[in-house]
């Protein structure tokens, strides 16, 4: 009874956020943006759920990329890593002990931004060095120098994101650990049974800001989004993606809209994600409050380059650390 | 700028970007050498385009060819129309009525106005700024329907005719009512805009101090139009133009050179061309739009320069028999290119295109083959 209890509880959750996530881009295109910018807008359910079946069928191309397998497997690999994140979050799946703990979390996290250096790599678009012109010829500036894809430089931004910019989001995780005094989950849903959420303490609030910032930042929104500015890189990473492999890449990010807000969920309300909660209504509204804010946000900014990303970063690095010494006062 | 980077062999590396590139309204190919995502040079290659333009226009009949001229740009179609009956109208004497005259230029300045609007709304969706520019493309719809009530299309109005105006883009009352109101709502939507815009932080963040182009390289270069204005220079064809005599106008310069200036030099020309229009519509002379009593007969070379919404035009050809010969059309991108070349450099990658757009490039209209004389 208990295991088929429990196993419901896995697969009905994990239904669940896959249902939901497929609304969040329609929503946050239909009623953000579109609202904002004045205009009609995408119906609600063709950027999360047509767009994605409508490429399941299309005819898939190789992409150009020296390892055309791997490159296509790396959407499927992400997606698993963020269903696994998910489950790592569901109560029946604590007694995981390894796996439902913050160090946990953070390296799925971190496997999940590796991928985009992975991918960035791995992508050889017609858009630059492979488009067929004359570059070298008499007369041209520096023939010597070596030629780099555009994606290259999403692989470069990546990393320095890996480095950097996904900071905000783990010292926000930490606050929970800092007031809870342990980094397994069990125990930080628990204690907020007991004394409360987190969120509703000072140190608490200090770090869903901090939190937020790093959502936008994990999601590659705008102004966060430098891996695939339009301005130069375009797509980025996602480049060569085509067919299927596509749809694997918008069904990821819908995922992981719905896995970031559960985090947020967990860590700072203790409410873990479980469908035969009441409470877990209250993950759902998160989740599509989350990307709601994220994308007035993105309307409203424009696209920020090292100059502007570093000190942003900075300073909700230092609100992070500043709430974590609160939870320690 | 250290110069020994330019004449290095070798920089780090070279990120080409095109012929297509979503942020590239036009198939133009840039060569952009980065050292840690940094420009260090930049060169831009045009010619896919080539329409040789100039050459179907050899021996065709001087309306005909005035007429072809517009299809040259799609953005300031009406500029060339205007400026290639300026030149058969120098060379053969004929008198344009007033009232055609005040017509040109309410088209000449609408068109002006659409220009800008497209420029600063291609200007934020480059910057990533997707808000503004839907809003900017909202605001412009104004005057693409006054041009095409007045034209009968939203570009390529074929306003001018040898002579004065075609008979259908005569204003009426009715017709003058409406660009006045187009102009009222304009202008307030301009001005909510502009206070917007200059009011956001991570906007001027984003555009000041970046793709400077001194005044020094400016005039180097050639530069020509708002690209020239941006860095202080005080030079517009219209202050010296006889057509523009009538009508009281401020010469709008800016002094940084940089993208924030030439964002905020376009913005400050729109009421400048609404204040024109306005004039225009005031004091519009009654009378005919066409003068047809004029002879062809035989010239030499005629050159015409006017001021258009991205710097200088220039047209020239000489008649024989009623047909042009030896045509010569130079568009204001093509005295810019050097300075898109130079903005870029010393900047983050991601402000190439940023630093290539604010010189407000037209390349389509470029692209024709040319001798450059090193002086």
């Amino acid at each position: 009874m208990n295991i088929a209890y429990s196993l419901i509880a896995v697969l009905g959750t994990l239904m669940v956020a896959f249902i939901v996530s497929l609304l969040l881009p329609g929503i946050e295109r239909k009623f953000i943006h579109a609202r904002i910018q004045q205009r009609v807008g995408p119906p609600i359910t063709s950027p999360g759920i047509m767009a994605p079946i409508k490429f399941f069928f299309k005819q898939t191309i190789d992409p150009t990329s020296p390892l055309p397998q791997l490159y296509n497997s790396l959407p499927i690999i992400s997606f698993f890593v963020v269903v696994v994140l998910l489950l790592s979050l569901i109560p029946q799946m604590y007694f995981l002990s390894g796996l439902a703990s913050v160090i946990a979390i953070v390296g799925f996290l971190k496997v999940e931004e590796v991928m985009y250096m992975f991918m960035g790599s791995l992508s050889k678009s017609v858009l630059s060095v492979r488009m067929p012109f004359p570059d070298i010829i008499k007369g041209a500036k520096h023939v010597q120098t070596p030629r780099t894809f555009l994606e290259e430089l999403s692989t470069l931004r990546a990393f320095r994101l890996i480095a950097f910019g996904s900071f905000p989001v783990y010292i926000a995780l930490f606050v929970s650990v800092a007031i809870t005094g342990s980094i397994y989950l069990t125990d930080i849903v628990a204690y907020q049974q007991l004394n409360g959420p987190i969120l509703f303490t000072v140190a608490g609030a200090l770090g869903a800001v901090v939190f937020f910032i790093g959502y936008m930042i994990l999601l590659n929104e705008y102004p966060f989004a430098i891996l695939k500015t339009k301005a130069d890189v375009i797509e980025g990473p996602y480049l060569e993606y085509a067919a299927k492999y596509r749809s694997y890449v918008y069904l990821t990010r819908g995922f992981l809209m719905f896995v970031l807000a559960s985090l947020f969920a967990t860590f700072f309300l203790g409410i873990a994600p479980n469908i035969f909660n009441p409470s877990f209504i209250i993950t759902i509204i998160i989740a599509l409050l989350f990307p709601m804010i994220m994308a007035v946000t993105s309307a409203f900014s424009p696209i920020f380059t090292y100059k502007q990303f570093y000190p942003t970063v900075a300073a909700v690095s230092i609100l992070g650390v500043l709430a974590i010494v609160a939870a320690f006062l | 700028m250290d110069d020994n980077i330019q004449n290095r062999n070798v920089i780090e590396s070279e990120v080409p970007m095109g012929t297509v590139h979503p942020a590239a309204l036009e198939p133009y190919r840039v060569r952009l050498f980065v050292e840690d995502e940094i420009v260090r040079d930049a060169e831009i290659t045009v010619g896919l385009n080539h329409r040789g333009v100039e050459r179907i226009m050899e021996g065709l009949p001087v309306e005909k060819a005035n007429s072809l001229t517009e299809k040259i740009c799609g953005i300031c179609s009406n500029s060339h129309i205007w400026n290639s009956c300026l030149v058969a109208e120098k060379a053969l004497d004929i008198q344009v009525p007033e009232r055609a005259k005040y017509i040109r230029i309410i088209m000449e300045e609408l068109e002006r106005l659409h220009s800008h609007f497209l420029y600063l709304a291609h200007g934020s969706e480059v910057l990533g700024h997707e808000t503004f520019s839907m809003r900017l493309y909202y605001i412009r719809e104004t005057v693409m329907d006054l041009l095409s009530m007045i034209g009968g299309n939203r570009v390529q109005y074929g306003a001018s005719i040898l002579g004065g105006i075609r008979p259908r883009c005569e204003l009426d009352e009715m017709r003058l009512q409406q660009i006045k109101n187009g102009m009222d709502l304009l202008e307030e939507r301009t001005t909510a805009f502009a206070d917007r815009f200059v009011s956001d932080p991570m906007v001027m963040s984003r555009i000041t101090g970046v793709g400077v182009i001194s005044q020094k390289d400016a005039l180097r270069l050639a530069c020509t139009g708002p690209t020239l204005r941006a860095t202080g220079v005080a030079k517009d064809l219209r202050t010296g133009m006889k057509e523009y005599d009538p009508f009281e106008f401020d010469v709008i310069t800016q002094d940084g050179g940089d993208v924030k200036s030439q964002l905020l030099m376009r913005v400050l020309e729109i009421p400048e061309s609404i204040k024109i229009i306005r004039q225009a519509i005031r004091e519009l002379p009654k009378g005919p739009i066409t003068n047809r009593s004029w002879e062809m007969r035989d010239v030499n070379l005629t050159k015409s320069y006017i001021e258009v919404p991205r710097g200088t035009l220039y047209h020239s050809y000489a008649l024989e028999e009623g047909r042009v010969r030896n045509c010569v059309i130079r568009t204001p991108s093509m005295s810019n290119i050097g300075a898109m070349q130079l903005a870029c450099i010393g900047y983050h990658i991601t402000d190439a295109q940023l630093s290539i757009v604010q010189c407000d490039p037209c390349f389509t209209c470029t692209d024709r083959a040319i001798k450059i004389i090193e002086i």
